[in-house]
């Protein structure tokens, strides 16, 4: 039976500050590509917008919060390293306590990882609702030229067999080890790079077109079957990379391409990227979603558009809702100066 | 700071996390935060639960600033900027005190449409106290 997304929301914190701000700060900006990045209020953080975009998934299908079997929850800079964090969001929103629960936290591919957790629940029960947030707000050493293109944000899904709108066509995951790139020691948090660009470029482009070059291979279809692309958005240049290399033209990134506006939403950056391309994809079209994590691990995912029901209001809007602030109130809210 | 033990906090979670009022069984009215005895009929402690929409529309609002701020929102106020503290009126009926986030200072006004969302309210302890704020609508 098909079953895919049935359901989705995004959510982007209202504050933005600008390239131009870092380069009066700092002298440059070593984000490439990025021209302004959503930062999060002082009361927020990943576990208030996971609440939010589940709730706008839910209300999206709709489906009521009772019905939710299974909640996953993904992002890299969650409040606790230690505490369940999927309890503040299924007691917000309404999802029962018997749900299974899981929080994924080590990587930037934590979004995809959730995804698929809840499409394996409901692979194994027809009858299930799964609930998937990617929350996240990534933190570097304001010293660190990987601070630059850090972004806040957030997007939700409902994977069901109702009312699909993206039916689930499969899924590869490469995994293998490598270092120096991105990185957070368990007494730190802050993350770390050591800045070995050549390194972290082949581990980055090696690892998403193996994950992505399986799948294809797997479902037996090419890169002309697909309409949109969705690729880990560390940076601009990132995807056009991978996509080069997998042999896909450069207009396909462009439905989910956020990072200009919103930059590098770690864990959810994928996630709000398929947000983005669901807003635009038309009935038949087919989308690949290609995750990244440090470390290191891709997903690829592949859907097919059945449904034109889009969730309201639109990424558009969440992103063009937004109040500039300066550096250093920038520096104040992430907790810089105190 | 207004101390509030953990035990006290976590019993509130139905209502600072979820809007969970009462609604009396005798007069009908609905009653948030819950009561012992219903404030409008002052004759009932029976209730029905209900979960409330958290919509409502400001009633009167003040804005805390220049240092104006209780202890435990001093931190918030330092780095974020003068906050709006309302009285909202909700559609259910309830009026209940609130902070307003995610709102231009200059566009908050008496008879603004607001709703609930989980925001952080403060830190104590190590513990990240959530709970309910308004956020225009």
């Amino acid at each position: 039976m098909a079953f895919g997304i049935s359901g989705y929301g995004i959510a982007i914190p209202r504050l933005r500050v600008k390239k131009e701000d870092y380069v009066k700060a700092w002298g440059s900006f070593q984000a490439a590509g990025v021209k302004e990045k959503s930062v999060m209020g002082f009361d927020e953080d990943v576990l208030t917008l996971a609440a939010k975009v589940s709730l706008k998934a839910m209300a999206s299908v709709p489906v009521a919060p009772d019905k939710i079997t299974r909640f996953a929850l993904a992002s890299t800079s969650a409040p606790y390293v230690e505490k369940l964090l999927s309890g503040t969001v299924i007691t917000n929103v309404g999802i029962p306590n018997g749900a299974f629960v899981s929080d994924h936290t080590t990587s930037s591919r934590a979004g995809t990882e959730a995804m698929l957790a809840g499409i394996e629940h409901v692979k194994s029960d027809s009858t299930g609702w799964a609930v998937v947030a990617a929350a996240d707000a990534p933190r570097a050493s304001m010293w660190s030229p990987l601070e630059h293109g850090l972004g806040a944000g957030a997007a939700g899904f409902v994977i069901s067999n109702d009312n699909v709108i993206a039916e689930f066509e499969g899924h590869t995951t490469y995994a293998c080890e490598h270092f120096g790139e991105r990185f957070r020691p368990s007494d730190d948090d802050l993350i770390h790079d050591l800045n070995v660009k050549k390194f972290a470029q082949s581990s980055l482009v090696g690892t998403t077109t193996r994950a992505a070059t399986s799948l294809m291979n797997q479902l037996g279809v090419k890169p002309e079957d697909y309409a949109h692309v969705v690729i880990q958005q560390p940076d601009a240049r990132a995807p056009s990379a991978i996509a080069k290399k997998l042999g896909f033209a450069e207009t396909l990134l462009t439905s989910s391409s956020v990072v200009a506006e919103l930059g590098d939403l770690g864990a959810a950056s994928t996630p709000v990227a398929l947000a983005a391309a669901l807003d635009s994809a038309k009935v038949g079209e087919r989308i690949l979603v290609i995750s990244y994590g440090s470390g290191a691990a891709s997903d690829a995912l592949s859907f097919k558009v059945v449904n034109d029901r889009k969730a309201q209001p639109g990424v558009r809007a969440e992103i063009d809702r937004k109040e500039y602030i300066d550096y250093v109130q920038y520096l104040k809210l992430k907790g810089a100066i105190r | 700071m207004a101390h509030v033990s953990i035990p006290m906090y976590w019993r509130t979670i139905p209502q600072r996390y979820r809007m969970v009022g009462q609604k009396c069984k005798k007069c009908g009215s609905v009653n948030f935060p819950p009561k012992g005895v219903c404030k409008y009929c002052n004759e009932s402690s029976e209730f029905d639960e209900v979960n409330l929409s958290g919509k409502g529309t400001v009633h009167t609002f003040v804005l805390i600033g220049a240092g104006g701020a209780p202890p435990e929102f001093a931190e918030q106020e330092k780095a974020g900027g003068s906050y709006p503290v309302a009285i909202v009126e909700l559609e259910e009926g309830p009026k209940i005190i609130g902070q307003i986030a995610d709102a231009d200072l200059k566009t908050v006004k008496i008879g603004m449409a607001v709703s609930t969302e989980l925001r952080k309210i403060y830190n104590e302890e190590g513990v990240i106290r959530y709970g309910f704020k308004f956020v225009p609508q």
